[in-house]
């Protein structure tokens, strides 16, 4: 079966931080990050994983009679927003649950699971 | 650069229409999954099940929680994605505005994909 694994994380701490610090949380965090993907690489080498830029820099387009309407920001205005996906085949549910609990973001955050649908 | 575009569209508006405007909209998404291929802009595209098969984990303090159902409940869900690979979000957005969603009520969510500094350069 394969399954999406949302990431979805409150994204505020981020904002007001300078570079330097980004990038010495972002290296604090890493070695787990590396093990994550290890532990998933195991599970299905083919794995598929993205990270997204800010949700601030989203565009969302609708379109309404015909004419494309771009506004700028996520599509919901909500305090967590999905910071990354991983698309991956595993055994079934349990095991991707298993790797949910993993991903660093789980301890701040909410994963979400969800089959890819098949027809 | 690669962009992903988050399909949002109303589970309940899908099930409403008709068994012919539903192979229509079908339609749709396979023709840009089409069209951006045949234009090498299509990484990779899916349908995800309905909320109600989505599973939510979270760890709070060691602990791990898990939830059925999404993280959050909304009207519109987010349904599938594409991930375009293009030269500028302009781009990414006129591939997202081809997107059925985007024409039924529903809206597209196109998000830059992150690209380390280093590898950027």
């Amino acid at each position: 079966m394969k399954y999406a694994m949302l990431v979805y994380a409150d994204q505020s701490p981020w904002e007001g931080i300078s570079a330097e610090e980004a990038a010495r949380l972002r290296a604090e965090s890493m070695p787990r990050w590396i093990a994550l993907f290890e532990e998933l690489g195991k599970a299905d080498p083919d794995v598929q994983g993205r990270e997204l830029s800010d949700a601030s820099e989203a565009k969302v387009v609708r379109v309404v009679n015909g004419e494309t309407v771009v506004t700028d920001g996520p599509f919901a205005e909500t305090k967590e927003q999905l910071g990354g996906v991983f698309v991956t085949e595993l055994p079934d549910l349990d095991e991707a649950i298993r790797l949910a609990v993993l991903v660093p973001a789980a301890e701040y955050g909410t994963l979400e699971i969800r089959p890819l649908a098949t027809r | 650069m690669e962009y992903l575009a988050l399909v949002y569209g109303n589970p309940d508006a899908w099930g409403q229409m008709s068994e012919a405007e539903r192979a229509s909209a079908y339609e749709g998404y396979m023709a840009v999954a089409r069209d951006a291929t045949a234009a090498g802009a299509l990484v990779d595209a899916s349908e995800l099940e309905a909320t109600a098969a989505a599973t939510s984990v979270r760890v709070r303090d060691g602990e791990a929680l898990v939830t059925d159902g999404p993280y959050a409940e909304a009207k519109e869900s987010l349904g599938g994605y594409y991930l375009f690979s293009c030269d500028s979000i302009e781009e990414a957005v006129e591939w997202a505005a081809k997107i059925p969603a985007a024409w039924h009520g529903g809206a597209i969510e196109v998000r830059p994909v992150h690209v380390e500094a280093e590898a950027a350069a």
